[in-house]
């Protein structure tokens, strides 16, 4: 599903060069639920960054899909983004405007799909993470996990092979993550592929493959329950 | 295409504010606008107006007799003799007024004799039998005065002559339902019942008054002035003016020492005067409109400007989901539309209410129709123009954005 090889991203300023990812070669298979953790600056965004597409990298290669997906133009990209990926935030990144029918609408409609398509698929997405009664409600009027909910079914609507979740439960109670944790397992147990990027080892263990980012590379672990050892130290 | 406008719509509706002060300002602009530009376009038609002489190549002076040895009648003969003769010189006349230059006389012609008859206001130039070509006027039907017509006109019995020359549209007021050829030999009344007759018509000629409604309403009478002030006009040729003006004033004022020559001034400096005011006009409404237009297009600037700023994480996410540049740049493009649409509509009510005030309080014209359609379309235009920037820059807004968190 995708396959990373060599990727190196560096960001520079006028003074200062900064690696962010050096040599960083991953493989997440399709169907796969893998948490990837790390001390904070270890290079875990930008890794999700560049897996959904957002940023580019210096050099190494991003198959995605089956796709090689590393020089293409910002169209195309912004084509996968919509087609193939889907985005779940930590700060939920709804749009306060907009009410909850409006929100999960926003990628449908670069999909160019007809309105009473994107209405169907609107409130199945809805009613899959239990807001179907509130769809005109805007986001200010939910709680943090029902927000929450509404940026998993924005990224649902458009049944994405992909999933990217960055710190999905990061601004959320425990209660509200569990439940949120639930909701992506439910999703890639359907066939999702999932990336979750967490420094979270509880919610960790939940997912399929945890892997290691430190200093810009990868330290992959299979076993779940020696990811705290790893954190530690 | 997505237009994403009942969503637009939607967010609009809930951040009113600022859609509703740029809605206004576009109202205000455009009812401003496009009345200036009207009125604009009113008064170029006035500059344009051609007065029916040869303005470029024609001047004029006043004559002041004084003294016991001062004769008018000899003075008059002997400076139009002199002036005629002058190389350079077309033709020259005297004359009580001149076309365009603010001051002049005027009677009323009536086709009936009578007081309780109305008549016609016209505009009275004494010449002679030279004055069509000093006017530079044609003669479309009838004669011009002869020698023997031209009368010597008192200043205490003011005698009309029992004929004239009128302009088109003086004939055209006078008998409305006769061709002008017709008018040739009918009989009209000045002072109310003292009976002219009209030998010839001219195309056209202006009256001394440029605001009055009967500006092309002339008649030329066949007398020479037999007063102590009078003026010559003098018609030159092409190019000759500027040398022959002050050659021809100490001329005048050399031939005779008991007259002064003054007021000298060119037909084109006396439609310059004359017209200042509506020149100004101009200048002051076309400053308006480009000060306005700016102001309006940075007030759109601004708004959008600050919200993109404002809404940098939301351009973000939207590109993260899947949005092009393009599509980012379309969103604000539609946005701004949408609240620009609204500007003109209201803008269109306001330009018709303010031209119905202008109308009734000013007596201006009423607004020509397609005034409207074209100040919607400009300032659709200019809103178009002024959010182009700012949306390009939100277009220019990374997706990466939407995974940060400062």
């Amino acid at each position: 599903m995708l396959t990373m090889t060599n990727v190196k991203k560096i960001f520079r300023t006028d003074l200062v060069e900064t690696h962010a990812l050096k040599d960083f070669s991953l493989q997440v298979n399709e169907g796969e639920f893998v948490a990837v953790t790390g001390p904070s600056g270890s290079g875990k965004t930008t890794f999700l960054n560049i897996a959904g597409l957002l940023e580019t990298f210096e050099s190494g290669q991003y198959m995605l899909d089956g796709n090689d997906v590393s020089q293409l133009s910002d169209n195309a990209r912004s084509k996968i983004r919509n087609q193939k990926i889907g985005f779940i935030f930590q700060g939920f990144n709804l749009l306060p405007d907009l009410n909850l029918f409006d929100n999960v609408d926003v990628p449908l409609r670069y999909r160019g799909w007809s309105a009473s398509e994107r209405k169907q698929r609107i409130e199945h997405a809805l009613e899959t993470v239990g807001l179907a009664s509130r769809q005109k409600h805007l986001p200010s009027q939910l709680s943090g996990g029902q927000q929450q909910r509404v940026a998993i079914a924005r990224a649902l609507a458009g049944e994405p092979r992909f999933l990217l979740a960055d710190e999905p439960t990061g601004n959320l109670d425990s209660k509200m993550a569990h439940s949120v944790m639930e909701l992506l397992q439910d999703i890639n147990q359907r066939g999702t592929t999932i990336v979750m990027v967490t420094h979270d080892p509880s919610l960790a263990a939940e997912a399929g493959r945890n892997i290691f980012v430190r200093d810009g590379q990868v330290s992959e672990l299979h076993e779940v329950n020696t990811f705290a050892d790893v954190v530690n130290g | 295409m997505n237009w994403e406008i009942g969503p637009i719509f939607r967010a609009v509706m809930r951040n009113k504010v600022g859609a509703v002060l740029i809605a206004l300002q576009v109202a205000v602009t455009m009812t401003i606008i496009v009345n200036a530009i009207f009125i604009i376009n009113e008064r170029k038609e006035l500059l344009a107006r051609e007065s029916g002489i040869d303005e470029a190549n024609t001047f004029y002076l006043s004559s002041s007799g004084f003294g016991d040895n001062y004769n008018a009648q000899v003075t008059v003969e002997e400076d139009l003799a002199n002036l005629r003769q002058i190389p350079g010189v077309i033709n020259a006349t005297q004359t009580n007024a001149i076309p365009i230059s603010g001051g002049g006389w005027s009677m009323g012609l009536k086709t009936e004799p009578g007081v309780e008859n109305e008549g016609v206001g016209v505009a009275v130039y004494f010449t002679d039998q030279h004055g069509l070509q000093t006017y530079d006027v044609e003669l479309l039907a009838g004669r011009n005065f002869t020698d023997a017509d031209i009368t010597w006109r008192d200043p205490v019995k003011g005698d009309w002559p029992q004929m004239t020359i009128l302009t088109q549209a003086m004939a055209k007021d006078l008998f409305p339902d006769l061709p002008y050829q017709d008018v040739v030999g009918k009989t009209v009344f000045i002072n109310d019942d003292e009976p002219i007759q009209i030998i010839g018509i001219i195309d056209k000629l202006h009256a001394p008054w440029i605001g009055w409604d009967g500006l092309e309403r002339v008649m030329l009478v066949p007398q020479h002035l037999l007063f102590d002030s009078y003026r010559y006009l003098i018609r030159t040729e092409p190019g000759q003016l500027d040398r022959l003006m002050p050659e021809i004033e100490a001329l005048l004022a050399d031939s005779n020492r008991n007259r002064i020559i003054r007021n000298m001034n060119s037909m084109t400096d006396t439609r310059e005067r004359t017209y200042r005011g509506h020149s100004a006009m101009v200048s002051m409404l076309t400053i308006i409109i480009v000060v306005l237009t700016i102001v309006t297009a940075l007030g759109i600037v601004g708004l959008v400007s600050f919200s993109v700023n404002r809404r940098r994480k939301q351009i973000g996410t939207r590109r993260a989901l899947g949005a092009t540049r393009f599509a980012v740049m379309r969103y604000f493009l539609v946005e701004n539309f949408m609240i620009t649409s609204v500007g003109v509509l209201l803008g269109a009510a306001m330009t018709v209410g303010l031209n119905i005030w202008l109308v009734n309080s000013f007596e201006m014209q009423r607004i020509d129709w397609y005034y409207i359609p074209i100040g919607m379309l400009c300032l659709w235009l200019i809103g178009l123009l002024a959010v182009y920037g700012p949306a390009r820059k939100a277009a220019s807004i990374p997706p990466a954005l939407a995974t940060r968190t400062v």
